[in-house]
């Protein structure tokens, strides 16, 4: 896939465009390689590099950053601008949004400027289509004398053409030169390789990089006679021409939409209103159907869930009892039956969860999501309107909650940690390997298999694999940006602005790719605030799921008190950290999307990458913590492992101001290797009803504001450095105490019961 | 209001007015700051006149009458700087010395209607603030303004961008780059908690903020 810059034989074809118009999809279809694909503007932030064959010839091609102006005001335009001045590709291929003609055209404009030859890939053609656009692609041909070739990349269609006019491309002309009167500067250039016009431009901004660029491949004499034209109208104190030109830019620009661009009827007035109609229906008795199975239990209301499993519980018991046809792993794995005779975390459980409250919402909606564009604009409408957008977020969340904690958390970990690697494979493991050392070092109690690798892939990757599956299609559907609008206000206390939501809500899933995700933020300030709060209080899925089973098992009081203590640290912590760290938040503004069904081979494809990705990544840092804990238990001093001290030395505080018993501590301990490790401790103690109410909600709440597992600390101080990771960890310790002791303390003084 | 004052006489004021909003105004600055000559005698003429006042210690102090004309004066400057900057395009330092021509022969009507014509803007492109004239005080629902800014669109209305008043090279980039430049066609489809505006196909999101930055024209023009 990725290789050094071309051997000379092969010819160089790089893809340009505005963000999230499909150029990724195009690599795809030219070169079979993946790049991560998102409904996202600006997923792209390096530069991809593959192979096609073509014809005989074999072509390097390029996918670049989106780029909104080849007058660049990002990074990723710069990168862009570089590779189109540097690399001197044989061909472009401008991938265009058909429906957003006149960005696509003031890019046109710039690129054909390069005199390289060009091919215009008028893309989502379907989409302008339904919204009554239909662009004259023969006339913009021969505007530019350039192919301009009609796709829908996702469906590969037009990809023949596409092939067909790469082979053939050649030089464009470029209506906008012979418009411009002011001849000096062209001339000046003696019909320079680079584009006069965007020399134009360049030189009147600040973009010395570029310059720099541009002296490596102009003449040095043409170069000179550029700079003192520049410090000509530099001294002057005015940029005329530049203003000129991006005048006349505008002014082509709107001439040739009112030209090439033409409404006609829409197409999705042809669509059926019936089957709409149908659909829409079921939606709606779909997620009356979720809600009742999800709020019954609250409001004492029996709900078609509970007695659909205590039905199936009954009779597989029944069946079990007599047949039993595939032992023990058939009936905890497939028949979901534990020890007790319960029915739950199984295949067959599973499914009827699914059915429950999966199937009947996410059926209607993807139905109507692919037939009906007039539904998707209405949803996309909704989703960012407070009032109808909060029902909709709290909705989404719920469906992510079932998804990723019932079914990752609580089936699949169930499956993968409890009946495989508890029940059968480190049992066999252990009476494979000869006692001693390696033994120890493996499986013992805090062993690399038993412990590292069984929390690695038997609850983690279930949690963050179902995770990561519920938010590439979030993504895909183009609904997370609209979040950043609910959002804006409420980030804008703690000085971010909406952008920062998203790597909040990845944090959800996994705490340690959002601390890597801050990387879409614009500023250092905004980042580091970002990455503190993520690891002070966004509880990633895995501890979501403990800390859930714990909750269920008291009161919706208990649940409520935790997340309100926890959210409002946040925003205080938010809030008093935005007037502490220097710097102004960073503007908001954001193209949104329109809301899409989400391609399932992309869906597909972008998790098994970031599974790949966190396999790579994380476990390492999985099986170095398990190592260090290995160290610290083997360790002897006095007689007394370096845990068992340490622990010790955390009993003061616990018992002293948290009030919590003391093998509590050994807890505390774990929570720093796994968030969540540490909150299934407290589960268990409090199954054996070592803690009160009140202390469960105490610990809770310290175990989330707590530092976070080490995984997320390596990746801060990969991201932040080592200085800030410390101050961070530093803060977030006592922090995290001081809360507790609070908490506790108003509890017992107003003898707040949760049992 | 109804006396001729000499270019001279207006330039002392604006520099006191300046002055003043800097901090003070002293006999020294004023000589130093003021676009002509500040002679003693200059000085004396406009105490006699009722203008100003300068103590013992050499500080100056404009007087109701003096002040009345002082304003009026930057009005009319930081109005043009607005009008040369934002419509006619041209680049900050440009306009300073074509408004300090303005600032004299403009007549209040005409400084009014540009006022009205620009949405009764409250800073200047360097941010001091334009003094209000009778027309932002009564008229500003009395008249429809010409240019307003896209947070005083209703939501679903459609109107053609006039101009950017913002003095942030980044965001106006970044603005055009999406597509929102001067005489292009928005619609504001929401205003809270964050302003989206639908330009060509493409919806935006941006802050309050920068929604106030966005002046277009009220009834559009095609």
């Amino acid at each position: 896939m990725a290789m050094n810059p071309s051997p000379k034989s092969s010819r160089k074809v790089v893809l340009v465009g505005n963000p999230n118009v499909g150029k990724s999809i195009i690599f795809r279809i030219l070169t079979g390689s993946y790049v991560m694909v998102s409904n996202f503007p600006g997923t792209t932030v390096e530069v991809s590099r593959g192979r096609m064959q073509l014809g005989g010839n074999i072509y390097e091609v390029v996918d670049t950053p989106g780029i909104n102006s080849l007058v660049p005001q990002s990074e990723d335009e710069r990168v862009t601008c570089e590779i189109l001045l540097r690399e001197k590709p044989d061909v472009i291929v401008q991938v265009a949004d058909a429906k957003n003609l006149r960005r696509t055209l003031l890019i046109t404009s710039q690129l054909v400027e390069f005199g390289i030859p060009m091919v215009l890939a008028l893309n989502m053609i379907d989409e302008a289509e339904d919204r009554g656009i239909d662009v004259d692609s023969r006339g913009l041909s021969e505007l530019f004398s350039i192919p301009a070739i009609k796709t829908i990349a996702i469906y590969s269609k037009g990809r023949k053409q596409l092939l067909n006019a790469i082979q053939n491309a050649h030089p464009p002309c470029n209506p906008i030169q012979a418009l411009y009167s002011r001849e000096s500067i062209v001339k000046a250039l003696d019909n320079p390789a680079p584009p006069a016009l965007l020399c134009i431009e360049w030189l009147a901004g600040k973009n010395d990089d570029l310059i720099h660029t541009l002296e490596g491949c102009m003449g040095a004499a043409a170069f000179t006679r550029l700079k003192e034209w520049r410090e000509h109208y530099w001294s002057a104190g005015h940029n005329y021409p530049a203003r000129e030109v991006s005048g006349l830019r505008n002014r082509f620009l709107d001439r040739s939409v009112a030209r090439y661009k033409k409404k006609k009827k829409s197409r999705s007035l042809k669509e059926s209103g019936n089957v709409k109609k149908v659909w829409f229906g079921l939606l709606l008795a779909g997620l009356l159907f979720f809600a009742w199975n999800e709020f019954g239990g609250l409001l004492r209301i029996p709900t078609p869930y509970d007695l659909a499993m205590r039905q199936a519980g009954k009779s597989l018991n029944a069946f079990a009892a007599q047949a039993n046809p595939g032992g023990d792993l058939f009936r905890d794995i497939v028949l979901g039956l534990n020890k007790d005779g319960n029915f739950e975390f199984g295949l067959l459980p599973e499914a009827v969860h699914l059915l429950f409250f999966i199937v009947p919402v996410i059926v209607p909606l993807a139905v109507l999501l692919s037939r009906s564009r007039s539904f998707a604009r209405e949803m996309g409408e909704l989703s960012r309107r407070p009032s109808t957008g909060i029902p909709i977020l709290l909705g989404v969340l719920l469906l992510l909650y079932e998804f990723v904690g019932y079914t990752g958390a609580q089936t699949l970990v169930g499956l993968l940690e409890n009946a495989f690697f508890e029940q059968h494979f480190i049992p066999w493991l252990r009476a494979l390997i000869p006692e001693g050392f390696l033994w120890n070092l493996l499986v013992g109690e805090y062993g690399l298999i038993s412990m590292g690798i069984t929390y690695a892939v038997g609850i983690v990757l279930p949690v963050v694999g179902a995770f990561f599956i519920a938010f590439g299609l979030l993504e895909d559907s183009g609904y997370l940006p609209r979040l950043s609008i609910l959002s804006d206000r409420l980030m804008r206390v703690m000085g971010l602005n909406g952008k920062a939501i998203l790597p909040m809500v990845l944090g959800f899933g996994c705490v340690t790719m959002a601390t890597m995700s801050t990387r879409i933020l614009s500023s250092k300030r905004e980042r580091l605030i970002t990455t503190l709060l993520l690891s002070l209080g966004i509880p990633c899925s895995a501890q979501l799921g403990v800390i859930m089973g714990i909750a269920a098992g008291f009161t919706v009081k208990a649940t409520l008190v935790i997340i309100g203590v926890v959210a409002s640290q946040l925003l205080l912590v938010g809030y008093l950290s935005s007037l502490l760290i220097r710097g102004q938040p960073s503007e908001f503004i954001f193209e949104i999307p329109p809301i899409r069904m989400p391609q399932m081979k992309n869906v597909v494809l972008k998790t098994m990458y970031r599974i790949k990705w966190y396999l790579k990544e994380a476990v390492p840092l999985f099986l170095a913590g398990t190592l260090v804990l290995f160290f610290m238990d083997s360790v002897r001093i006095h007689g007394q492992s370096l845990l068992v001290s340490f622990q010790k030395g955390l009993e003061p505080v616990l018992s002293g101001l948290l009030h919590l018993p003391t093998e509590a501590a050994g807890i505390f301990l774990l929570g720093f290797l796994r968030r969540d490790y540490g909150a299934a401790g407290l589960y268990e103690l409090s199954r054996d009803g070592m803690l009160t109410g009140q202390q469960v909600v105490v610990s809770l709440i310290v175990i989330t504001l707590f530092v976070p597992c080490i995984a997320t600390f390596l990746m801060i101080i990969k991201e932040q450095g080592w200085k800030k990771a410390l101050a961070i960890a530093g803060f977030i310790v006592p922090f995290a105490v001081s809360v507790g002791t609070v908490v506790g303390w108003i509890l017992r003084t107003f003898d707040i019961q949760f049992n | 209001m109804g006396r001729k004052t000499t270019e001279e006489i207006q330039e002392v004021l604006e520099a006191v007015w300046t002055l003043e909003e800097q901090g003070s105004a002293t006999v020294d600055k004023v000589v130093r700051s003021a676009e002509t000559t500040v002679s003693d005698e200059l000085l004396g003429r406009l105490e006699s006149e009722g203008l100003l006042s300068v103590n013992s210690s050499g500080r100056i102090r404009l007087l109701p009458e003096g002040r009345q004309i002082a304003e009026k004066i930057i009005r009319r400057h930081r109005l043009a700087e607005r009008l040369i900057c934002d419509v006619l395009g041209y680049q900050v330092e440009d306009s300073e010395a074509a408004a300090c021509e303005y600032e004299h022969v403009l007549a209040e009507g005409i400084t009014n209607s540009i006022c009205t014509l620009l949405g009764h803007p409250r800073y200047c492109p360097h941010n001091k603030p334009i003094p209000e004239g009778e027309c932002c005080r009564q008229a500003s629902r009395a008249l429809t303004p010409i240019a307003v800014s896209c947070d005083q669109l209703q939501v679903g209305e459609s109107a053609r961008i006039a101009y950017f008043s913002t003095k942030e090279h980044s965001r106006l980039l970044k603005l055009s780059a999406l597509g929102i430049t001067p005489g292009v066609t928005l619609k504001l489809i929401q205003k809270w908690p964050a302003c989206v505006v639908q330009c060509e196909e493409t919806e935006i999101a941006f802050e309050p903020d920068v929604a106030q930055n966005i002046y277009v024209w009220q009834t559009p023009k095609e």
